[in-house]
């Protein structure tokens, strides 16, 4: 596990340790399963997250971080029923794509918005 | 066992407080969902709503009555007492002592809660106003109608989320139907659109930042509303005697709880809801015409919907026109059921299907007839109205031509 732990990390360009591990760690809290299955190449929906799980990891994280997560329901369940983010016509309004799929999406874009936030 | 009839109906909504007003803005696809005014909307990030705008609580209620009522109660009063005008039934003292107020509202005063909580939490204010109470009470609406009305019969109130204004149509029904009462005034009410309430169905993320689009590939989630609508249900032999107006026949009522997941609807739950509601109307699936869906305009609830008509419907689904008045009305919690009841009374009433707003594009998980844009004429028989509710709560009612 450690080793995919690290594998996975390396390929995480430019996430920093920190945020993986909270974001792992809230992921396993969220989904009461243990933070070493979680490596970055996971994806959320083979962990079993359902579209309320997504929502409050995303809280978890919105509250840990102080940043805004774009996501709606909408979408997360879109994830959870067909496995990957469906594509969507360009004019469906207010309609987000769902802006992750694995455990190292999530770090990913953890680390753009508190990049952004501390940048402004 | 009575037969049951619709006599009376009165509706506050966004879309008129007159049934005329609402049919029409209905079977036109006249949407009620606008930009957010009755709140300070700074600090939400959805800025729309279906808001009941033509609403003065000083044209309904003197100045002592309208402190004792929040809105939830105004509207759930001034709808009941445009039921019982409509319904041109005299209310005699001894009718009064027998008639059921049996109304549903998933929260309560939420605008009496929300003010008092800023004013405590926000403000550091010292002391709530005295009548928070009385105000915010889930039984408020009932109980201001009773006492606006003088009905004096079996009171209560339903509170089953989404499902809570279609609960209490049919548990008046049952009452009716049994003999238990001879009248009931019923229906439904909600005013939650308060910033407190936004936030928490932001964290949800189901909330659509453009409009309700029921059905529709391009749905992009729910836009919450409010108002109420009410009816006077009684037996058909005392309608017929009095020669009272006769809106549609009461038929049957389905329930069941899921037991899953508290968000997400489960198609055999709520299909077991519709086959319930059926086998009690004693009329089989092909006898069914018209479907007043519960079309929140969610990914999942729309989904979710087809499968469970399909499922309780069989092939008779392939004829089936389905509409969705969520685009129009929005989603109006526990006073949906109550609204789209009204909706589908008047489409038995009119011969008119009203159709699904706001449709731009089919969706393969949602292939029935969703009667888009256009209402349509066509001979309605029998029609269905169903809800389902967060914590899998679901209740189905079936009408037929009077």
């Amino acid at each position: 596990m450690g080793t995919a732990h690290l594998a996975g990390t390396t390929h995480l360009a430019g996430t920093t340790l920190a945020i993986i591990d909270d974001v792992r760690s809230i992921i396993a809290k969220s989904l009461n399963i243990p933070v070493e299955t979680l490596t970055p190449d996971k994806r959320l929906d083979e962990l079993g997250a359902e579209s309320l799980d997504v929502i409050e990891i995303v809280f978890a994280l919105e509250e840990k971080y102080d940043i805004a997560i774009p996501l709606q329901a909408n979408d997360a369940t879109r994830v959870s029923a067909s496995g990957k983010p469906e594509e969507k016509s360009a004019d469906a309004a207010g309609g987000n794509e769902l802006p992750f799929a694995t455990v190292g999406d999530v770090a990913e874009m953890v680390e753009k918005l508190v990049a952004a936030k501390a940048s402004k | 066992m009575n037969r049951v009839v619709i006599t009376g109906i009165g509706v506050v909504t966004p879309i008129g407080n007159t049934r005329d007003t609402f049919w029409s803005a209905l079977v036109e696809a006249r949407s009620g969902i606008g930009p957010i005014t009755i709140i300070p909307t700074e600090r939400l990030n959805s800025r729309i709503a279906a808001q009941v705008l033509d609403f003065k609580p000083s044209e309904h209620f003197d100045p002592r009555r309208e402190s004792l009522l929040d809105r939830f109660a105004q509207f759930a009063v001034v709808a009941a007492r445009s039921a019982l005008r409509d319904s041109q039934l005299e209310l005699t003292e001894e009718l009064a002592l027998d008639t059921a107020t049996i109304i549903g509202n998933s929260t309560g005063g939420m605008n009496t809660l929300d003010d008092s909580f800023s004013r405590l939490y926000a403000t550091h204010g010292t002391r709530a106003h005295p009548l928070s109470i009385p105000r915010l009470m889930s039984n408020a609406a009932c109980s201001a109608i009773s006492m606006d009305l003088g009905l004096k019969g079996p009171t209560y109130t339903i509170a089953s989320a989404c499902s809570s204004g279609t609960h209490a149509i049919g548990q008046a029904f049952s009452m009716v139907r049994s003999g238990q009462v001879p009248i009931a005034l019923t229906g439904g009410t909600e005013a939650c659109l308060t910033v407190g309430t936004f936030k928490g169905w932001e964290a949800l993320r189901v909330l659509s930042a453009d409009t309700c689009r029921p059905f529709s590939r391009t749905r992009s989630g729910l836009v919450l509303g409010e108002g109420a609508a009410m009816f006077v249900l009684e037996t058909h032999e005392h309608a017929v005697a009095r020669g009272a107006p006769i809106y549609a026949e009461m038929l049957g009522f389905g329930m069941s709880a899921d037991a899953g997941d508290i968000t997400a609807i489960d198609p055999s739950g709520a299909a077991r809801a519709m086959r319930g509601a059926l086998k009690d109307a004693k009329i089989n699936p092909g006898d069914v015409d018209y479907v007043n869906a519960h079309g929140t305009g969610t990914a999942l609830n729309d989904k979710g919907e087809t499968a469970a008509l399909r499922l309780a419907f069989g092939d008779a689904a392939d004829h089936l026109a389905v509409s969705s008045s969520k685009g129009v009305l929005g989603h109006s919690l526990g006073a949906a059921g109550a609204l789209e009841l009204a909706a589908t009374a008047l489409a038995l009433h009119h011969q008119v299907i009203p159709p699904t707003a706001n449709f731009e594009e089919a969706d393969p998980d949602c292939d029935l007839d969703y009667v888009p844009n256009t209402a349509r004429n066509a001979p309605i028989q029998n029609a269905m109205s169903s809800s389902f509710a967060f914590g899998g709560l679901n209740a189905v009612l079936v009408l037929g031509r009077a």
